[in-house]
């Protein structure tokens, strides 16, 4: 056999799982649908001259262990020296220009109440306390909820033991606010409404859930406390890392090579055919795409145990984020801070306005006010547009997939319409300054990334489609009930986001299990 | 001074009152003191116009602990329950679903909005059924502590990891489920019809600030169907004579076994002595000694209140200002001339011989939460009516009827301010009526008496602060060990010789006995009398 396992899928963590197997000596196989490499991280021109480095914005949960065993800084990987500020606009205000640093971002917290600037240094002390365990939760396999062996009890048990390394009032307190919903806890520590807006968009975005849905905790703390430095470049230099050190570990790569279907023999995983004909054979099948595309397009239905079928039915991927991006004659501005120039910034400036923005998917409308997570990669990377020229990707939460009446031209461009009055509102002149844009709903994702449902997490990352359930509980230690079938992607533990995590536990399990 | 008690117990609800009759029931001197004229609290009967008895606030019953029932031999002394007959759910477009005692009747009606759903019921029936057991288990147990892990603590544990251990991987995630997900979501697994999955998803609801999309909300779905009436999963009845008959057997209950029990006998403070609860100072400025005082009433009474932040820990104060109880709903109660009429179903069926829904779809209350979310009232609420008359006629004059209206949306705090409930609550009350008129056109007419009741008031009648009928959320991080508070979940408290006995306490609200039954175990058995 010519290969020991073939990676389906080139975006971010298939190649990281594919980079890693080959170090490990592995001969891999890398297979990707489209002609570029990186997924939702990966360098696009959506208008002549203008680019972006990826659907995806931030970088900053890159594992920097995956990174360091890969060696991805001789491939080209430069971390950023400065942390990336988030720029929060208020209609009538200066806005809020929020930094983790607790330091760095009192003073601008002060401007609005210093009682929030010393509870703000006080919430960032309890996330760096919680922050070993918690990532010890993620970047560990997670419990085997069918633990039947010994080994499988005493991992639960050293887990058990992790958690009893906190002090009472903090393993309290974790426990406590894990299945709470983001709004109550924000309301417990802060009084600054645009401060609460501002921590809470990352706990929502990518979810079917706002600001006052239990679980939206954990998808923050998910974020917060694995949270380091971000890349230069973004997420396409991830990929152009990645990609290098894939072919620096001996990995095949063929682009536009779509796979129809996982072949199995006795049951077990024996190779894929390509949907233009042709096949490959490699004992190891791993997909880094989504677990229903995994599971109920690639493999024939006959091959699929039927408890796994109903599982992986009742998986919830239903997308809620559209995508804008803009090309600008010149930088984005805004009316709270003139001059300024932000890389990140977030529309929404209060937790009231979160919650609105999702209620509207909830009825199969699109937000009329949506929440945006804005990024402009030019400020710090302007080869990406001509010269003197600007980039605006816009993550624009939230959208349904299912729109009620479907999806069409009108509407796509309706969408696009709300999301740049929504940015306009805080940045007059937008809309003079467009060159080009490039809108996509929920099912242009799914159309171009494969994404089922257009969901950018491969599935919703509610409480109970996290951890052990993610994406059910035969498959979340990254093997599948399939003998030699594995996940690697963003349906898998810890989850989606860009962070190389869930590639890293999938190769492990894989060289173990062989 | 008077004479010393082994334990004063602050609430004559029915959670006060079962602690009190399982503590006098070993011979313990039990004194309970009530500050209203009537014991039960939120599980009173009152006539409130001649000859008609209401439930005022809690209308039907199903969680009482069966143990509870036969320990304290509830039935002897005057607790009857008579079954609801049906679920029905009128729907706007004239037609209407109606689940029956009878399974072929049900499945027959659910048939008519999907046979696939109609087939599937049952097995549903079973799954919860078997979800309820497990649930059941662990109600009466007390909470461990997973940060101190005394020895009772991890007896506790223990126990409860055994039977872990003893489920298999797809029950362990059923179970895991269940406490995580929305109540939509969870039905979604298993039905296709919306006008079954609105009228199903609302148990997920009831009292809580949560719509049915709301993740958590599956969890209080299973607390609904943890009741049973003979061992009969999910059925629910009315206490004949009213809900208030049911505490009044529990108070007769305790009286005989020697309990003490005051009405309009108010408390002020707890009393101190050495640093701890001694005994309690009334507001009539009387004082009373025991050597214990067990509260049932909610934790921001008891301890902000009766005990004082200062005498406290000011992070356990943080603790209880940040448990929620923020009341959510609110009750109409009608008299009623004559039947009410409804369109889908004209004349006097057996449907109304159970519970009314005013739940036509998963969007109707979906939005019905989100006005509430805002800080308004729902304009369209979620309505669960109930016509206890049609099969107790001790409640009303003969032909006449009491209907009895659960509400919600109705957030304790609007926009406006808690404060403004008062002058809002007859256009809230006309909301109510009006959504409820829409499916039964004769109601309004028929209208002899009406009783309106915001979480603002039942705050000011019974006491529970927010109008929170479940003295707190019954979300996640409110119950089990959490409940009322991280470390304080095994009915003691930071004060000495005080205790909690409420719905504040494992295993939540409801007229389920076991916070009561619960707490007067671990008072014995830590031998505090």
């Amino acid at each position: 056999m010519r290969y020991d396992v073939i990676v389906i899928g080139g975006g971010h963590n298939g190649l990281t799982t594919a980079a890693l197997l080959g170090k490990a000596g592995r001969k891999v196989l890398l297979l990707e649908r489209r002609s570029v490499l990186g997924g939702l991280a990966a360098l696009e021109e959506f208008h002549p001259g203008f680019r972006t480095p990826g659907v995806l914005h931030d970088t900053s949960g890159i594992r920097r262990g995956v990174a360091d065993a890969l060696r991805l800084e001789v491939h080209g990987l430069k971390w950023r020296a400065e942390e990336v500020p988030v720029f929060t606009p208020q209609e009538e205000g200066s806005g809020l220009l929020l930094y983790r640093s607790a330091e760095r971002a009192g003073v601008e917290i002060r401007g609005h109440s210093p009682r929030d600037a010393e509870r703000y240094a006080a919430w960032r002390g309890f996330i760096e306390r919680i922050r070993p365990m918690v990532s010890r939760l993620q970047n560990e396999p997670a419990p085997a909820l069918g633990a039947k062996s010994a080994g499988d009890w005493w991992d639960l048990a050293r887990m058990g033991l992790a958690f009893k390394r906190l002090a009472p009032a903090d393993l309290h307190d974790f426990l406590r606010i894990g299945p709470m919903c983001i709004a109550d806890w924000l309301n417990e520590w802060f009084e600054t409404q645009v401060l609460k807006a501002a921590l809470a968009g990352p706990a929502i975005a990518g979810t079917w859930m706002g600001p006052w849905s239990a679980g939206t905790v954990v998808t923050l703390l998910l974020q917060e406390c694995a949270a380091g430095r971000e890349v230069e470049g973004g997420p396409a230099a991830l990929t152009r890392a990645l990609e290098s050190a894939c072919r620096s570990n001996g990995v095949e790569i063929r682009l536009s090579r779509p796979v129809r279907r996982i072949r199995l023999e006795g049951g077990r995983a024996k190779g894929v055919d390509f949907s233009d004909g042709g096949a490959e054979d490699a004992p190891v099948v791993v997909s880094s795409c989504d677990p229903r595309t995994t599971f109920l397009n690639l493999l024939d239905p006959m091959d699929l145990p039927s408890r796994l079928e109903t599982e992986i039915g009742h998986w919830r991927c239903r997308g809620t984020t559209g995508r804008v991006s803009l090309a600008l004659t010149g930088p984005l501005e805004f009316a709270a801070r003139i001059g300024g120039r932000f890389e990140a910034a977030r529309i929404g400036e209060k937790l009231d306005d979160l919650e609105k923005a999702f209620d509207a998917v909830k009825y199969g409308e699109f937000s009329t006010l949506p929440h945006l997570e804005v990024r402009v990669p030019t400020v710090s990377d302007p080869t990406l547009a001509p010269s003197g020229h600007h980039v605006v990707s816009i993550l624009a939460h939230f959208a349904p997939y299912e729109l009620r009446g479907g999806w069409d031209e009108g509407r796509r461009q309706a969408f696009g319409e709300v999301v740049v009055a929504r940015l306009a509102r805080f940045a007059p002149g937008l809309a003079d300054r467009i060159v080009a844009a490039e809108v996509m709903t929920p099912a242009d994702l799914e159309d171009r990334y494969g994404l089922c449902g257009g969901q950018i997490h491969h599935g919703e990352q509610g409480l109970d489609q996290l951890f052990s359930l993610r994406p059910a509980s035969s498959c979340s230690r990254h093997g599948t009930p399939i003998p030699g079938l594995y996940l690697c992607g963003s349906g898998t533990h810890p989850g989606g986001g860009i962070t190389c995590a869930p590639a890293s536990l999938a190769a492990a399990a894989i060289l173990r299990g062989r | 001074m008077g004479q010393r008690y082994d334990a004063i117990i602050i609430g004559g609800g029915h959670n006060g009152l079962v602690c009190a009759a399982y503590l006098a029931r070993t011979g313990r001197r039990v004194l309970v003191l009530e500050r209203r004229h009537v014991l039960g609290g939120a599980a009173v009967s009152e006539e409130l116009h001649r000859g008609f008895k209401f439930s005022v606030f809690s209308y039907v019953v199903s969680l009482l602990r069966p143990e509870i029932i036969r320990d304290l031999e509830l039935p002897r002394f005057g607790l009857q329950i008579i079954p609801l007959e049906c679920a029905f759910t009128p729907l706007p477009d004239g037609d209407s679903l109606c689940r029956w005692s009878d399974p072929e009747q049900t499945r027959r009606e659910i048939a008519r909005f999907s046979k696939r759903d109609a087939e599937i019921y049952p097995a549903y029936g079973q799954a919860m059924m078997q979800m309820g057991r497990f649930a059941k288990s662990v109600l009466g147990m007390t909470p461990p502590d997973p940060a101190s892990l005394g020895p009772s603590s991890l007896r506790d544990l223990l126990k409860l990891g055994r039977r872990f251990a003893g489920m298999s991987e797809e029950e362990r995630v059923r179970k895991i489920i269940m406490f995580t997900m929305s109540a939509v979501d969870f039905l979604d697994q298993w039905f296709e019809s919306d006008v079954l999955k609105a009228t199903m998803s609302v148990s997920g609801i009831i009292g809580t600030f949560q719509g049915v999309r709301s993740p958590g909300t599956a969890y209080v779905l299973l607390h609904h169907y943890m009741g049973e009436i003979d061992g009969a999963f999910r059925s629910w009845g009315f206490s004949k004579g009213g809900t208030g008959q049911l505490s009044l057997a529990i108070a007769e209950s305790a009286r005989a076994r020697g309990a003490e029990i005051r009405t309009e006998t108010g408390v002020e403070r707890i009393l101190f002595e050495n640093g701890g609860a001694g005994g309690v100072i009334l507001e009539n400025g009387e004082e009373l000694r025991a050597r214990v005082v067990v509260s049932s009433v909610d934790p921001h009474r008891t301890f902000l209140r009766f005990v004082g932040s200062e005498r406290l820990d000011p992070d356990f104060v943080s603790a209880i200002r940040r448990y929620k109880l923020r009341g959510s709903s609110g009750k109409v109660n009608l008299a009623l001339d004559r039947l009410p009429e409804f369109a889908c179903r004209p004349g006097n069926g057996p449907h109304l011989r159970g519970d009314i829904a005013i739940s036509p779809s998963i969007d109707y209350l979906e939005r019905a939460y989100d006005e509430a979310k805002y800080g308004d009232y729902s304009r369209r609420p979620f309505l669960n009516v109930v016509i206890p008359s049609l099969c107790d006629p001790s409640v009303a004059p003969p032909g006449k009827h009491v209907m009895s209206i659960f509400v919600q949306y109705a957030p304790y705090h609007i926009k406006e301010g808690a404060a403004a409930w008062p002058s809002k609550r007859e256009e809230f009350g006309d909301a109510v009526v009006d959504t409820l008129a829409e499916y039964s056109p004769n109601l309004k007419e028929s209208i002899l008496y009406r009783q309106v009741l915001t979480p603002w008031d039942i705050e000011e009648q019974t006491g529970l602060t927010e109008g929170n009928i479940f003295q707190g959320e019954l979300s996640l991080e409110q119950l089990f060990f959490l409940r009322p508070a991280p470390g304080w979940a095994r009915y003691r408290t930071p004060v000495r010789n005080l205790w909690m006995c409420g719905s504040a306490t494992h295993p939540g609200g409801g007229i389920m006995g076991a916070p009561g039954a619960n707490a007067a175990r671990e008072l014995l058995r830590a031998r505090a009398i």
